[in-house]
């Protein structure tokens, strides 16, 4: 039987960014802090995987202020879905060997 | 979490189903409304209870107009939490409906009483409905001293054709503290217990 590898997703494919994508698949919106306390990252970390993102076209970033204090929103992009979805199936490939 | 380790396949999947798992166990549920609405009802109907019991007057039943002015200010809070983004997850939208829901059968049997002057069965009723939206917010966000006021709501409505009107007020109280007041404190200390936890950092 002929299996079709498909190649994993760089972007998805580092732990980090990787865990960022599987909490906003679960929820509508996250903020910013909401993130850091899942992934028990690096602020300055989460900011730069979280820009990667935003430049893959993966997420959607908003930016406003509550109360003075500056708010980031985080929310997953139908392209984002998709290559969730992708890099699920190609793992399962992987792991059906 | 480092972001350029690179794992094995059943690294990325076992760390895509614990991010899940956390997000999935967040509700973020404040229990502000809870308390807002319990400890309104409850002084709706200790007023009522007083003013009928003890002074033969139905002027008490004015108190419930402050439902109106709540209901004004739940609708301005919403507004300005909808400006103020959080997090938000499906459970939480789901949950919404339900409350929606709610209120609009609230409304409906309210007016169906009214027209057929069927007053007797107003408070019953509601006891039969506030269980449900209670009960069903118990099960979604997982939180059972919600389930348990949910039934405790059903038990009042079964108990209240055997119990004198006058006392229907108390029965609504008794629902009120057990189903919203009691779990709203319980959920609003949870939620400032998780809140204190949280590092101040809010964004890059």
């Amino acid at each position: 039987m002929k299996v079709d590898f498909k190649e994993l997703d760089p972007i998805l494919h580092s732990q980090l960014r990787l865990a960022v994508m599987s909490l906003l698949i679960s929820v509508s919106e996250a903020e910013f802090t909401f993130l850091k306390d899942k992934t028990n990252a690096t602020s300055g970390n989460l900011s730069v995987q979280i820009t990667k993102l935003k430049e893959a076209g993966y997420i959607e970033i908003t930016k406003q202020f509550n109360n003075n204090y500056p708010q980031t929103i985080c929310k997953i992009t139908p392209k984002g879905i998709l290559a969730f979805e992708n890099y699920v199936k190609a793992l399962k490939t992987y792991m059906s060997l | 979490m480092d972001s350029e380790i690179k794992m094995s396949e059943s690294e990325s999947m076992e760390l895509i189903t614990s991010m899940i798992n956390k997000a999935k166990n967040y509700y973020g549920e404040t229990g502000l409304f809870y308390l807002i609405w319990g400890w309104l009802i409850l002084f709706c109907c200790l007023t009522q209870f007083v003013s009928i019991y003890f002074f033969q007057s139905a002027k008490g039943n004015y108190v419930w107009l402050l439902i109106y002015a709540v209901l004004i200010f739940q609708i301005i809070y919403i507004r300005r939490a909808k400006k103020f983004r959080r997090t938000k997850t499906y459970t939480r939208d789901i949950n919404s409906y339900v409350w929606i829901s709610f209120f609009i059968c609230l409304m409906l049997i309210m007016f169906i009483c009214i027209s057929f002057k069927r007053y007797e069965l107003i408070n019953p009723l509601l006891l039969v409905l506030y269980g449900v939206p209670t009960f069903l917010s118990g099960i979604i966000i997982k939180f059972k001293p919600l389930i348990f006021g949910g039934i405790f709501c059903w038990i009042m409505a079964l108990i209240s054709p055997f119990v004198n009107t006058d006392y229907h007020a108390l029965l609504i109280a008794a629902a009120v503290i057990a189903a919203w007041i009691i779990p709203g404190h319980l959920l609003r200390s949870k939620y400032k217990s998780e809140m204190a936890g949280k590092n101040n950092e809010s964004g890059f």
